[in-house]
């Protein structure tokens, strides 16, 4: 039974502390293949029982039990899982029976382990198959050896190695301390797919019991011993300084110990704020509403929505902006006119909104730095808080819970060096929680980005596709890139179509904002998806095409076709009916492509409601299709809620939605209609899968407005009962 | 100011006749108690009309909606989440009004605003505010068949009832009804004793 | 000192009598099982039962709790056995998990109350809670799966 709680965490911080982090013992990593010849052998909890790490990711003591360590953070989309069913399939141990313990932060030993860019098993599958396989060829070897057979007459299955021919058996800690001390072989043999037992499978997550219970470990939920309890007022513009503060009230609310003024890094500023140390949350929670602060916000726009809009519309009217990619030459052919279509699309500033706040625990102790909390990048956050703290890297340990939610927010670095911050003023370890109105108006969000679409359409089809957009671009942080083009551009877009249509530009018109902004779900895709997808439909129309045809037209590569042919056969596209919208998006990130339908139509009450979705999935090699269904689902969800249900917006640069009640989410309610999730069966390299399902939703739903209404919607959020 | 006065009570003893002959041809059930010398129609329905003010604020047609699902805010838009009034008007299920509503308002805007009594019309007497005209309210509240079978006396006794008078207890960041408690008293109690009446529209 | 009785076990707790039965749950009883998700009774992350009523623990006050039963997730059941829990599992309806706690505790009082949910009931009594995740599909299935696993007797 696997497990990830106190006592897990416990042991395997004791594991660190007597074995050292630099884990002198054979790392099989591709990342960084050099190889020791003797493992490190470490006394673990079970007395007389020594704990061996094989490599990593792999440790066995010596009464058999098996660890598997998730160097990535969980935070739903099936990391804990996914990791795991790799390592076990060619380690031969069953997963059920196996420890699963999140890693420290540590990229020397583990690679880059910022969980974004869907890239937990697309970047490490091939590693962490071959880790395994070495693992279990070792520990073949050892029994060999043992037995005095060939190695080849042994076979490695449920944590055994057996000797077919002898019938003879010796458990994988029988083994362990003598596999330890062998040299790793620098070739293994590794399965075929088609020999799979576990990858591939739609085996049950091993978090889930742990999710049904209470007993799965969030960041909320840790606690250090002697863990004081803080909540910080920041200012609500999202910059600036404080002025001042009176605490007087707060002082007087029980529980409340200690007021200070703290400053925590945004990307590259610092924001300050004053947090409120206390015995509780709730303490700190109350005394942080008894604070006074006034801020000096001097220096920068206040900004509201109006704004920004406007000004990036006005821009996409005039200017060309910072060229990213061009093939052939569009404006030429624009120039020369016809039928040419020039709209403009528009999409919302979107809060992560993750059901568990913010919140990190940290306890600064000079020369050590221990942080335990919802992270989506414990690598990065040890490079970062040992640089900020000045405290050696080898002695910051970040520590991975469950993530209640990331979706991009929680790489960020700005909660746990705030908390660090705290630690370090008031010499005690601290969780700084983060209120749901803290959470929704501090940001950073997903910009909001307007996009100026020209296409000329001529015989039936695209004679040339130019694309400006307008909106912050998460690289602009850094002073330097601020006069390249942003990157995320053609994000979302399908590669194929640039040399097909073959005049085809992608721009991007610089605007920025004070407002700080952060990758959310599917990142630049998740808006460009919309912009993109209902302008190829636009151009359909045009051209007198099926829209699903005219991506046919384009889109010529053989693996995308046989995707496009599943999408016809799954959703009924030919056999459509009167009385029904049928829309359509595809869009490509993360190596993976994402093709959906969405068939709507009139209720009984004159409202157009959403009757199915189908989605097809192509994200090549993959491990367990019941978690590659359960994201494109919950992407489904997310995406209907940014498209349908909420924004954020800004009023003199503050944020006017503070929690639920304004910045409203979909509800159970919301999603009376199937989604039917298809994943293509192919031997491409893996792609990524917790992001790549959301960005075709909210174009084929407007797309399948239209098909029922014939009205265009290019404004995203807009609202299904007004439709 | 007489002489408006004068006008008003001219104009209101028109359209309070012009009220009783509808009135007395309409399905009105209720037979006003009190001698006919306290009876005024035009008194009693221009009391109502104050009456009506109240009733139609958000403090009060919030919990009396057309539909099955409890209104909320100041623009008495539909509660978020979609509570459903149930058979007893206390939310069903695990969506109970008294599960969010406690006996008394949390401090904090936008915290549920509470009341012991916390609870919609039941389904079966469902006492609908939402649109509707001031004489169909009237006659609704007026008609024991609609009004939860309270007869004069009970009718009287619904100012002090503890989810009314609540309304004007509303909680942080919520608009008090347009007139005083005393002043909407008055003026039920009025329109009450002095027979009453429906208005014309 | 407040008395609660919370999954069966009788505690007294030293706590402002103002302070949500959330906090004192977490930070008092450590039960961390019940979340903060909103603090205004918006998600429906905090969800306990009441004397059996699916009560938000981020808006009741300990002392509205004074004396009565408490149960949250981790008294549900014995062994992580509920019809509901069970269902959970077949089905692996949560991602992220954060939410799952409250909403299987409002769909107990909803399986109590009306041992075959439609749809409708369904929705009546699970919009009050909020999955970011959006794994809504697989809750409607997994509270239909209990319900019919109870009404076969073998729930457990």
């Amino acid at each position: 039974m696997s497990q990830q709680n106190e006592a897990t965490t416990t042991s395997r911080r004791n594991f660190l502390k007597t074995a050292g982090i630099a884990g002198s013992g054979l790392c099989l990593a591709l990342y960084f293949p050099s190889l020791a010849k003797a493992a490190k052998i470490v006394n673990a909890d079970e007395g007389g029982v020594d704990d061996v790490e094989m490599n990593a990711w792999v440790h066995i003591n010596t009464s058999g039990k098996v660890t598997i360590f998730c160097h990535r953070a969980e935070m739903g989309q099936g990391a804990y899982q996914a990791v795991p069913q790799i390592v076990a399939e060619e380690l031969e141990v069953d997963l059920d029976k196996v420890n699963i313990v999140f890693a420290q932060g540590n990229r020397k030993k583990y690679g880059g382990q910022v969980t974004g860019g869907s890239s937990t098993v697309r970047g490490s599958y091939k590693n962490l198959l071959k880790l395994g396989a070495t693992a279990r060829e070792m520990l073949i070897a050892a029994a060999a050896a043992r037995w005095g057979v060939p190695a080849a007459e042994c076979f490695a299955a449920s944590a055994q190695v057996h000797h077919r021919p002898g019938g003879k058996t010796l458990h994988y800690g029988e083994l362990v301390v003598s596999a330890s001390k062998m040299e790793a072989p620098k070739e293994v043999k590794q399965k075929a797919r088609a020999d799979y037992k576990l990858i591939g499978k739609p085996l049950k997550r091993q978090d889930t019991v742990l999710k049904t219970n209470g007993t799965a470990i969030f960041g909320i939920d840790k606690k250090i011993p002697g863990m004081k309890y803080a909540a910080v007022e920041r200012n609500p513009r999202l910059r600036g300084t404080v002025k001042s503060y009176d605490d007087s009230a707060t002082m007087r609310v029980p529980g409340v110990t200690k007021v200070i003024k703290v400053k925590m890094a945004v990307f590259n500023t610092y924001r300050e704020g004053v947090a409120v140390i206390a015995n509780s949350t709730w303490a700190a929670m109350q005394g942080k509403k008894a604070l006074k602060v006034e801020w000096d916000d001097s220096g920068f726009e206040h900004i509201s929505t109006e704004d920004i809009y406007k000004r990036q519309q006005e821009d996409l009217a005039t200017k060309e902006g910072l060229l990213l990619k061009k093939v052939g030459d569009p404006d030429a052919v624009i120039k020369k006119g016809g039928k040419v279509l020039d709209v403009v699309y528009q999409t919302p500033y979107q809060s992560h909104s993750c059901m568990e706040p913010l919140n990190c625990i940290a306890h600064y102790q000079g020369d050590k730095l221990e942080v335990w909390g919802p992270i989506q990048g414990p690598d990065w956050v040890q490079d970062f808080l040992s640089k900020e703290m000045g405290v050696a890297k080898e002695n910051v340990f970040i520590n991975m819970t469950f993530l209640g939610g990331g979706f991009g927010r929680k790489a960020f670095l700005d909660y746990p060096h705030e908390a660090c911050v705290i630690s370090k003023e008031i010499g005690a370890p601290v969780q700084v929680v983060w209120s749901r109105e803290d959470d929704m108006t501090q940001g950073p969000y997903r910009p909001g980005v307007s996009y100026r679409c020209e296409a000329v359409v001529a015989n039936g089809g695209i004679e040339a596709f130019k694309v400006r957009m307008s909106g912050q671009n998460t690289d602009h942080w850094d002073a330097e890139k601020s006069t390249k083009a942003n990157g995320s551009t053609s994000e979302g877009f399908l590669k194929p179509y640039f040399e097909a249509i073959g005049n085809v530009s992608f721009s991007d018109v610089p605007f920025e904002t004070p407002i700080p902004i952060m990758w959310w779900r599917s990142v630049y895709a998740s808006t460009n998806g919309f912009a993109y997808e209902s302008f190829i439909d636009e151009i359909a129309l045009a051209a007198g095409k099926d829209p699903l045809e005219l991506r046919r037209q384009y889109l010529k590569e053989d693996r995308i076709r046989k995707q496009i042919d599943k999408l016809v056969e799954v959703s009924g596209w030919k056999n459509r009916k009167k009385n029904e919208g049928y829309g359509v998006a595809m869009t490509e990130c993360f190596n993976s492509t994402v093709g959906q339908v969405v068939k709507v139509s009139r209720g009984a009450n004159g409202k157009v409601k959403i009757d199915h979705v189908w989605a097809v999935m192509d994200c090549g090699w993959y491990v367990n299709p019941d978690t590659i269904r359960a994201q494109v689902e919950g992407s489904i969800v997310m995406a209907l809620g940014a498209a349908t249900i909420h924004e954020i917006t800004f009023k003199d640069g503050l944020v006017e939605q503070k929690n639920f009640y304004a910045y409203k989410m979909p509800r159970i309610s919301d999603i009376p209609f199937e989604i039917e999730v298809h994943i293509m069966d192919n031997d491409a390299a893996a792609g990524g899968v917790g992001e790549p399902g959301l960005p075709p939703f909210a174009p084929a739903l407007t797309n399948a407005i239209f098909d029922l209404t014939g009205s265009r919607i290019r404004k995203l959020p807009f609202d299904m009962n007004t439709i | 100011m007489k002489q408006a006065t004068l006008h008003a009570r001219k104009a209101g003893v028109i359209i309070a006749l012009l009220g009783v002959v509808v009135v007395l041809s309409s399905s009105f059930r209720y037979v006003p108690h009190g001698s006919a010398s306290t009876r005024d129609s035009a008194v009693s329905a221009q009391a109502f009309m104050k009456v009506y003010s109240v009733l139609m604020s958000p403090r009060c047609v919030n919990c009396h909606p057309a539909g099955d699902v409890p209104l909320q805010g100041e623009l008495s838009q539909p509660h978020a989440m979609s509570p459903q009034r149930g058979d007893d008007g206390k939310g069903v299920y695990a969506m109970k009004c008294a599960n969010c509503h406690q006996a008394v308002n949390l401090p904090g805007p936008h915290m549920p605003p509470g009341n012991p009594n916390w609870h919609l019309p039941p389904a079966n007497m469902k006492m609908v505010f939402q649109g509707k005209t001031p004489r169909e309210l009237a006659l609704q509240l007026t008609n024991p068949a609609t009004n939860g079978n309270k007869d004069k006396k009970k009718l009287l006794e619904h100012a002090d009832d503890g989810l009314v008078v609540g309304g004007w207890n509303p909680g942080e960041g919520r608009a008090l009804p347009p007139l005083s408690y005393a002043e909407f008293k008055k003026a039920w109690r009025t329109w009450i004793e002095t027979g009453a009446y429906a208005p014309a529209k | 000192m407040i008395s609660l009785n919370v999954n069966g076990e009788s505690h007294s707790i030293d706590a402002d009598p103002e302070m949500p039965l959330l906090w004192a749950l977490r930070d008092i009883l450590n039960l961390t099982g019940t979340k903060y998700g909103c603090g205004v009774a918006q998600c429906g992350a905090c969800v306990v039962h009441l004397d059996g009523e699916a009560v938000r623990s981020c808006v009741t006050k300990v002392s509205r709790a004074g004396g009565r039963k408490v149960i949250t997730i981790e008294g549900l059941s014995a062994n992580n056995d509920h019809p509901l829990q069970k269902a959970w599992q077949e089905i692996d309806v949560p991602q992220c998990g954060y939410c799952h706690s409250g909403q299987i505790m409002s769909a107990a009082v909803l399986l109590r109350e009306n041992p075959n949910p439609t749809d409708a009931d369904i929705d009546a009594a699970m919009s009050g809670n909020i999955c970011r995740c959006g794994t809504y599909p697989r809750i409607r299935k997994a509270i239909h799966l209990a319900a019919a696993w109870q009404a076969k007797g073998n729930g457990r």
